[in-house]
């Protein structure tokens, strides 16, 4: 069969299609639907489960040093986590955050779902980044004060400076790499904004 | 609003006996790979029948339908790593390309299949909200009804539906090419 290109004769192709549609049954929908309920149940329960490993990690830290700097460090990075999963909880799970929301024209859904993102990434330095940046610190300092305290210390200078110099370097280059990305693609979002702004705003 | 369960797996059942065909083109044209076609016609489905307890009639069923089903579709757009790295582009960028890449002039016309085919890619390539009017439209819609799932005035809709037409034509003559320059 050809075809002879007109907009009517698309529009005629385009819906005499056949279909391939399976509808699901209704108690099919509802066993989905309380997949998808527990699926979101056990990804938050995960995300506190993450949490609770830095705690239980950093507490073990707490309470096995005796140095200063290195049980506020701890003491620190476990307020972080638990500020984080705070900020999660706040946020609330994914599938929560377009609820109410599906039935709303495509521009207000689409825009909302991309202003949250660019919220959730352009505050990323907030609620993800600095929570943990000044425990990671003093605990790494603890750390280095610990090792200069041994007797022998003075013999590796050199060495003692070279890895935690890397340490620290290392966890400065984590947090800027996620900071950056993570405000790139906010950039990116702001700009989709921007152009469904414009299209909203077209008499 | 629906009062009871009954009535909201009545309004899923009238809705997918109405405009099933047409959802099922949507996720066509959303999803190129069957098995990711699959899961979206799932999602979209279930996103309908959970909709349902807030369906308040201020709209037609067949405008929720389409909202419910191309908002499904967007965030599976937003969600997907694939679709992430993929440049969409709006039908204002494409006009301004030009239109069409080099093409086969060999036929007069084209087969059904490849129309459709070219038809899709070319969809796949559009941003959500050009991609949900030109599906739109393609349904048959008028630009107020357009207007009405998509959020944009109809004005603006008949616009686009204008460059769409004129885009269609260029691109589906004599077995133009999908390819965006």
């Amino acid at each position: 069969m050809t075809y002879d290109n007109s907009a009517g004769d698309l529009l005629n192709l385009w819906q005499s299609q056949s279909s391939e549609l399976i509808p699901m049954p209704v108690e099919k929908l509802r066993q989905a639907s309380d997949m998808l309920t527990r699926r979101v149940y056990w990804r938050n329960l995960r995300e506190y489960a993450a949490a609770a490993l830095v705690v239980a990690a950093f507490g073990y830290c707490f309470f096995k040093f005796d140095a200063m700097l290195v049980r506020l460090g701890a003491g620190l990075t476990i307020a972080g986590a638990l500020l984080m999963a705070f900020q999660l909880h706040r946020k609330g799970s994914a599938a929560n955050r377009t609820a109410g929301m599906e039935a709303k024209s495509c521009l207000e859904f689409y825009r909302s779902a991309l202003v949250r993102q660019r919220d959730l990434l352009s505050s990323v330095w907030k609620w993800y980044l600095l929570p943990f940046a000044p425990g990671m610190v003093l605990f790494l300092i603890g750390q280095l004060q610990f090792v200069l305290d041994q007797p022998a210390a003075h013999l590796h200078y050199g060495l003692i400076a070279l890895v935690f110099g890397l340490t620290f370097a290392g966890c400065a280059g984590v947090f800027a790499l996620v900071g950056t990305l993570n405000r790139r693609a906010a950039k990116d979002l702001q700009s989709q904004i921007d152009a469904l702004d414009a299209a909203r705003a077209e008499p | 609003m629906p009062g009871s369960r009954n009535q909201c797996d009545d309004l899923y059942r009238e809705a997918i006996f109405a405009h099933g065909p047409a959802l099922d083109r949507l996720a066509r044209a959303y999803e190129a790979d069957a098995e990711d076609r699959r899961d979206l016609l799932q999602e979209i489905q279930l996103s309908l029948w959970r909709s349902f307890a807030g369906f308040d009639e201020r709209c037609s069923l067949r405008t929720w339908v389409y909202r419910v089903a191309h908002n499904a579709a967007a965030s599976q757009i937003l969600r997907s790593r694939r679709m992430k790295s993929k440049t969409l582009v709006s039908l204002e960028e494409i006009e301004e390309q030009g239109g069409i890449a080099a093409r086969d002039n060999t036929a007069e016309s084209i087969e059904r299949g490849q129309i459709l085919e070219r038809l899709y890619a070319f969809i796949q390539c559009l941003n959500p909200l050009d991609r949900q009017v030109i599906l739109l439209y393609l349904e048959g819609m008028d630009a107020d009804s357009i207007g009405e799932v998509t959020g944009i005035s109809s004005g603006y809709v008949a616009t686009k539906i204008h460059r769409i037409k004129t885009i269609l034509a260029e691109r589906f003559r004599n077995g133009g090419s999908h390819d965006i320059r």
